[in-house]
């Protein structure tokens, strides 16, 4: 057993007793109920598991939580897909998955919320040339699964955010 | 044509099977032994003595557990199979990977066997100059040899790097369902060291 | 003699269990309410103008949706504590099962409960038939199959269940004695599909299925194959004639002709996982004191899981038969035909039912997902070809298909008829024979994935045509025209297409194609080190079942309110969001609320049913529905390509009372239309826009006032409607307002203003005769694919260059959705084609080993993501009826890509997948 604070969505939880052999995925999903984050294979193959870890100097980067421990978790904070919206309103990004049709079952979504909203994040910090922008979406989201559309509509949904916003995420033409 | 192009299908799938038990057992029963320096001392020639001690090390370099990220192009390996990792990682600007997967988000300081994943706090690829995949025992050990292309490491330094290198060390201590290098960490720094100590000598294949 | 897609079922069943089946709401902890799906008109209604699905905010906030995401605490009623099931099964079978090494579960890891094969004897639980097999292998038996369950270990507290399950996943803990080899079993079907053609093409068939029915060989106690000649002993008179006209066929295309091109080949697919990415998952609880047994399931045939699990404990002794079974139904992550039929549901039901008043969750981890859920069939097929040389007209055809079953029927019957009846595709064969037998083997148990069957028979007959023309030569295309079957032709069952067919146009817009334009040039100026080809095929695919349910009720409120209740289960395919668009075409608005998954809200129906639809003869048929309340099928499953066809068409009909008989008069009364005026009967030229009801001349009337007016007047203000369709859907008469409505339903309910709602006996019936239960598909859509590749010649990659599927579904409901449904099967084909591969037995899934990674699927880097071009054909008049699309879409993208591959390296391939390893060896 291990003590483990964690901040989820801006809330802290803990210090609770955890085990040492315990996923983060089963924390999250069996001893608090949030079950927005999936558990699709326990093997970090597909991502569906994956949540978004904000360090202490503003970056941010996912991780899946199915082949991790709980306990490596401790004095971290994370962002869920149950945190995306603020008071009832979607964020651009959820939006923007919803009107291009995404997804299908939805299975996978948590895990594409959480990585393009990281890419943006990333982006307004350092942002890519236009021609560059391709490559840089599929990279980013090229370890997550989609088994019912197919990607195109999630990379065209990213893609849109980007350039609705082109001063804030990509680099001015020269 | 097409019955031979049947029993080349049916081959392959068996063959995959075979090799997969066959990974199963050597990971579960029988660990694979390493001989120790003074087996070869009846080997009267020198530089023959050397280099079989090399070749007897090589098991260990060519091993998996040793290959998969000693990788020939930018994407390591994974499993007793030698299979492309999954997801597809790259190898990055530091060998540590792209900025979106990071080798640490998931290998983690230890090896975390509810979710079956290795770890070390210092989990990388090794340089790509340092590739192994693929090579004859002979061609690493040409490698190894060369500053160039062994992180710049005397051969001395070499003793340390597979004889204590924690990270090195992983590959004895893999986890469940992956098999374990030759011998142990111990026997192969010997090995290193009695080669070393003998001229490095290299096999001829 | 098609064989049953499922068992018999009834309301209360035989058992004298009660069902009760519901769709459950997202859960109270989650941002929606309870029973709510859809934000609403209150709130931003992403479905409203197309402009989202109707589940799009649950999905992107993460509300509790799915099975595998409820609790025990999250149902109200229920204790809060969940306990966990671990289901053990067997990684081996061709030894003697002799136990579990229980020992290593000691102390805190010591389950609270240990079900075996034992404990079912001592209950008396019964096998529902169409899981014939043991539910778990005795000790001293050889499993059926590797996987086959034996034993249930079930852990009051997650923390046991959790170390528990890590001490036990090593492949050791499950124990086998003596070699006995793998069980035999019978085979799940075996047929034969011949037809000869009349003279000329006006002529009457000399034989078909549809009209000397579907025959099945003989069996034989020797052979583990059907003994397929018309000469052997046992052989039935039917048979015995179809297999003579066979026998001729394949006769002339052995013989020496050198006029006939005759080309005899052999094509193999792979087993693969349909790899939703939600593994399955359940909860269930039995409350000893109710003696009612509550269950959070997740499947893609509701009814059938809550019936088979009726008669499992139908029997069983006390306390193991609970009184009531309370069924409730999520969402699924995914489906693809692998949550239809599924055993999954009877052992979520033995958990609870052995741990009673412990609400007891029951989850395969990915490991256990491949071990045991439902894969695609293997095929290996042998097939015939011969084309007249002069006019390049194919003249015989002639295949043997062989299927692998797997460790359980399922649908292995149905899949292998399938597969055969679409063995010659797009195209017109006056002589075909095909026979087909569905194997049992130790392999994990295969059903019906997406495009079952014909997934495997058309890309081995795609990929043979192409070869065909290259031999003849004639252009891949222009020989694909000059055989096609013609819109008003017939199958090689021979029936006609009772929908629109549309391959003509499909192949002109696939030659038309640039990508098909300039294959010569891209293949000319392939890069240094890499080869260019591309590749064409086309298809065409049946949908439905040929015994497919639809029920709804739609409710209008005073308001203008919209709520549509529906049977039918959303796994992705967005039947919520099809359903409200199909309605608002009616009713002038979007939905406010949708429920999917609901088999408890037409009770007012009181609807019966008997017999077998599958298999019921005209005369049983003409007597039972001379009963109002009879029908051949009551609820069906969510599969087979019938999401917007059949799921929204009950919907749309009461949604077509409700403005006939509600919205309409009241119109006119708004407008001041006496009945007696002619413009009474224009309902037809009414139109909405905006929300409006529109007739020229008159004055817009928004739907809340037509609401309010038809309310205040009693009017229709809601209906419920069941249809069913056995290849064309029932039709009836019902007497509403002394008026007889004819509609595509055979029962009907309706509310007048607030009143409760009550049936109207229907006055005439015409169910699809039992005949078309013999014929083949004759619900189909078209498409048809290029694809372009680029072949590395050092290391054998390829990748897809850019690629075109030109497809049609009628009326589209939803078209970002059916954009979606064509792009996800482009991404499966793929992987099927290139990727995706399970060894069938010692060392395949059922070994308990295997998790992506090892198994591949397509990414998006696998993927021309930015150079895939899509084209929906517009339906061919406005109101043509939506057709399914969900599994064509992805056959013609296989045969494409192997057909693209010879174009770039001369080798035909025939098994899949072809991997890069494969490539390289022939280029070498």
């Amino acid at each position: 057993m291990t003590k483990l604070s964690i901040t989820i969505n801006g809330r802290a939880h803990g210090p609770t007793d955890v085990r040492d052999d315990l996923s983060m995925n089963d924390f999250l999903r069996e001893y608090l109920g949030m079950t927005g984050t999936k558990f699709g294979c326990g093997a970090a193959q597909c991502l569906s598991c994956a949540v978004i870890i904000d360090n202490p100097d503003g970056t941010s980067f996912t991780s899946p939580t199915c082949v991790v421990s709980a306990v490596s978790f401790d004095g971290k904070a994370i962002r869920t897909v149950e945190g995306h919206a603020k008071n009832g309103e979607l964020t651009t990004l959820q939006k923007a998955f919803i009107e291009h049709f995404s997804f299908q079952c939805g299975y996978c979504t948590a895990g594409f919320l959480n990585e393009g909203q990281v890419l943006l994040e990333r982006l307004a910090k350092t942002p890519v040339a236009r021609a560059d922008l391709e490559k840089t979406i599929a990279e980013a989201l090229d370890g997550h699964i989609c088994r019912c559309t197919g990607y195109i509509k999630y990379h065209e949904a990213v893609r849109d955010v980007i350039l609705a916003d082109s001063k804030r995420y990509l680099v001015a033409n020269q | 044509m097409k019955s031979e192009l049947r029993f080349q299908f049916l081959v392959s799938v068996v063959a995959v099977a075979a090799s997969m038990l066959a990974g199963y057992a050597v990971s579960e029963t029988m660990p694979q032994a390493l001989a120790g320096p003074e087996s070869f001392a009846s080997i009267a020639d020198a530089d023959t003595r050397s280099a079989a001690m090399f070749t007897e090390l090589g098991k260990v370099l060519t091993h998996p557990r040793c290959t998969n990220c000693h990788p020939a192009g930018d994407r390591p390996r994974q499993g007793d199979l030698s299979r492309l990792h999954q997801p597809p990682v790259m190898r990055g600007a530091d060998g540590h990977g792209l900025p979106a997967m990071r080798c640490s988000i998931c290998h983690q300081n230890a090896n975390f066997e509810p979710g079956r994943m290795p770890g070390h706090p210092e989990w990388h690829l090794a340089p790509r100059e340092m590739a192994w995949e693929g090579k004859t025992v002979a061609e690493i050990c040409a490698q190894i040899k060369d500053t160039a292309r062994n992180g710049g490491r005397k051969p001395e330094e070499l003793i340390h790097h597979i004889g204590e290198d924690t990270l090195v060390g992983w590959a004895w201590a893999p986890g469940a369902g992956r098999s374990p290098a030759p011998g142990t960490q111990k026997q192969a720094g010997a090995l290193v060291e009695a080669w070393v100590k003998s001229g490095a000598a290299c096999p001829a294949r | 003699m098609r064989p049953s897609r499922r068992e018999f079922l009834k309301w209360v069943s035989a058992s004298g269990i009660t069902l009760s089946l519901s769709r459950l709401g997202a859960a109270k902890a989650a941002v929606l309410p309870p029973r709510a799906q859809l934000p609403g008109r209150g709130g931003w209604n992403p479905a409203a103008n197309g402009a989202g699905r109707i589940d799009g905010v649950a999905k992107v906030t993460g509300a509790k949706l799915y099975a595998s995401d409820f609790r025990a605490s999250d149902l109200p009623g229920w204790p809060q504590n969940t306990s966990h099931a671990i289901l053990v099964r067997a990684p081996d079978a061709t030894h003697v099962y002799t136990g579990m090494d229980l020992a290593r579960l000691s102390g805190a890891l010591k389950p609270s409960v240990v079900v075996t094969a034992a404990d079912l004897d001592k209950i008396g639980t019964r096998v529902p038939a169409f899981y014939a097999g043991d539910l778990f292998c005795p000790v001293g038996k050889t499993p059926i199959y590797m996987g086959q369950p034996v034993a249930l270990l079930i852990f009051e507290t997650f923390d046991a269940f959790d170390r528990a399950r890590l001490a036990l996943r090593d492949g050791t803990f499950v124990t086998f004695g003596e070699e006995t080899g793998p069980v035999a079993m019978p085979d799940y079907g075996a047929y034969r599909f011949t037809r000869v053609a009349g003279a000329t093409p006006d002529a009457l068939d000399v034989y078909s299925p549809i009209l000397a029915g579907w025959v099945s060989p003989g069996r034989s106690q020797m052979s583990p194959l059907p003994v397929w000649s018309p000469l052997a002993k046992e052989t039935p008179a039917l048979y015995s004639k179809a297999a003579a006209h066979g026998e001729k066929i394949r006769g002339e295309l052995a013989a020496k002709n050198p006029n006939l091109l005759m080309l005899d080949r052999e094509f193999e697919t792979q087993s693969v996982d349909p790899m939703f990415l939600e593994p399955e998952a359940g909860l269930a609880w039995y409350s000893g004191k109710d003696e009612s047994l509550e269950l959070v399931l997740g499947v893609q045939s509701p009814y059938d899981a809550a019936d088979a699990i009726a008669h499992m404990l139908g029997k069983a002794r006390a306390p193991f038969k609970p009184a009531r079974i309370n069924a409730q139904f999520t969402y699924l992550g995914g489906g693809f035909g692998g949550r239809d039929h599924t055993p999954f549901v009877l052992y979520v039901a033995l958990a609870a039912m052995f741990f009673p008043n412990h609400p007891v969750r029951l989850a395969h981890d990915r490991y256990q997902q491949f071990q045991a859920g439902i894969k695609r069939h293997a095929f290996k097929m042998r097939s015939r070809i011969g084309v007249d040389r002069a006019t390049g007209k194919m003249l015989a055809f002639a295949a043997d298909h062989v299927l692998d079953g797997g460790g359980l029927a399922n649908l292995s019957g149905q899949v292998a008829t399938v597969a055969a009846t679409a063995a010659i595709g797009i195209y017109d064969i006056p002589k075909v024979d095909v026979t087909t037998v569905a194997l049992h083997s130790r392999g994990v148990t295969a059903g019906s994935m997406r495009c079952y069957g014909t997934l495997q028979s058309m890309t081995a007959l795609e990929v043979l045509v192409d070869e065909v023309a290259t031999a003849l030569p004639l252009d891949p295309i222009e020989f694909r025209r000059r055989n096609l079957l013609k819109p008003n032709g017939r199958t090689m069952a021979g029936n006609t297409y009772s929908v629109s067919v549309r391959t003509p146009e499909i192949l002109d817009k696939l030659e038309k194609h640039p990508i098909w334009q300039q294959r010569a040039q891209q293949k000319s100026a392939a890069r240094p080190g890499t080869l260019v080809g591309t590749g064409v095929a086309c298809v065409t695919k049946d949908y439905g079942t040929g015994a497919d349910c639809s029920l709804a009720r739609v409710e209008l409120s005073a308001e203008g309110r919209i709520t549509i209740y529906c049977d039918h289960v959303e796994m992705g395919n967005g039947i919520g969001t099809a359903l409200a668009n199909r309605v608002a075409i009616y009713l002038g608005a979007v939905a406010d609320e949708v429920s999917v998954a609901r088999i408890d809200s037409y009770d007012v129906l009181g609807l019966v049913t008997s017999g077998d639809s599958y298999t019921m003869d005209q005369k049983t048929q003409d007597k039972a529905e001379k009963d109002p309340r009879w029908v051949p099928a009551i609820s069906s499953a969510t599969s087979a390509s019938i999401g917007a066809h059949v799921g929204t068409h009950s919907a749309a009909e009461a949604a077509r009372v409700i403005f006939r008989f509600g919205l309409w008069p009241a119109a006119l009364e708004l407008w001041s239309i006496a009945a007696n005026d002619p413009r009474a009967k224009d309902w037809a030229k009414a139109q909405w826009k905006d929300g409006h009801l529109m007739m020229s001349g008159l004055a817009p009337l928004p739907l809340p006032l037509l609401a309010a007016k038809a309310h205040a007047r009693n009017l229709v203000t809601g209906a419920v409607a069941h249809g069913f369709s056995r290849w064309e859907w029932s039709r009836a008469r019902f007497p509403i307002n002394g008026e007889q409505y004819r509609a595509e339903i055979d029962a009907l309910a309706v509310r007048k203003g607030n009143a409760a709602f009550a049936r109207i006996d229907r006055v005439s019936v015409r169910f699809p005769p039992t005949v078309n239960n013999q014929s083949g598909n004759t619900y189909t859509s078209a498409c048809g694919a290029l694809v372009r590749v680029e072949i590395e010649r050092a290391t054998g990659a390829l990748r897809i260059g850019n690629a075109y599927t030109v497809f049609e579904c009628g009326r589209a409901l939803v078209p970002e959705v059916v954009l979606g449904q064509a792009q996800g099967g482009f991404a499966m084909a793929v992987g099927y084609a290139l990727l995706e591969t399970l060894p069938p037995f010692e060392g395949g899934p059922g070994n308990g080993q295997w998790n992506l990674g090892q198994y591949l699927v397509a990414r998006g880097s696998d993927l021309p993501l930015r150079d895939l071009e899509l084209e929906l054909l517009p339906p061919l008049t406005p109101d043509e009826p939506p057709k399914g699309i969900a599994e064509v879409v992805m056959i013609p993208v296989v045969p494409a890509i192997l057909n693209a591959i010879f174009d770039a390296t001369g080798h035909r391939f025939q098994s899949l997948p072809v991997t890069a390893n494969l490539l390289k060896g022939v280029l070498a």
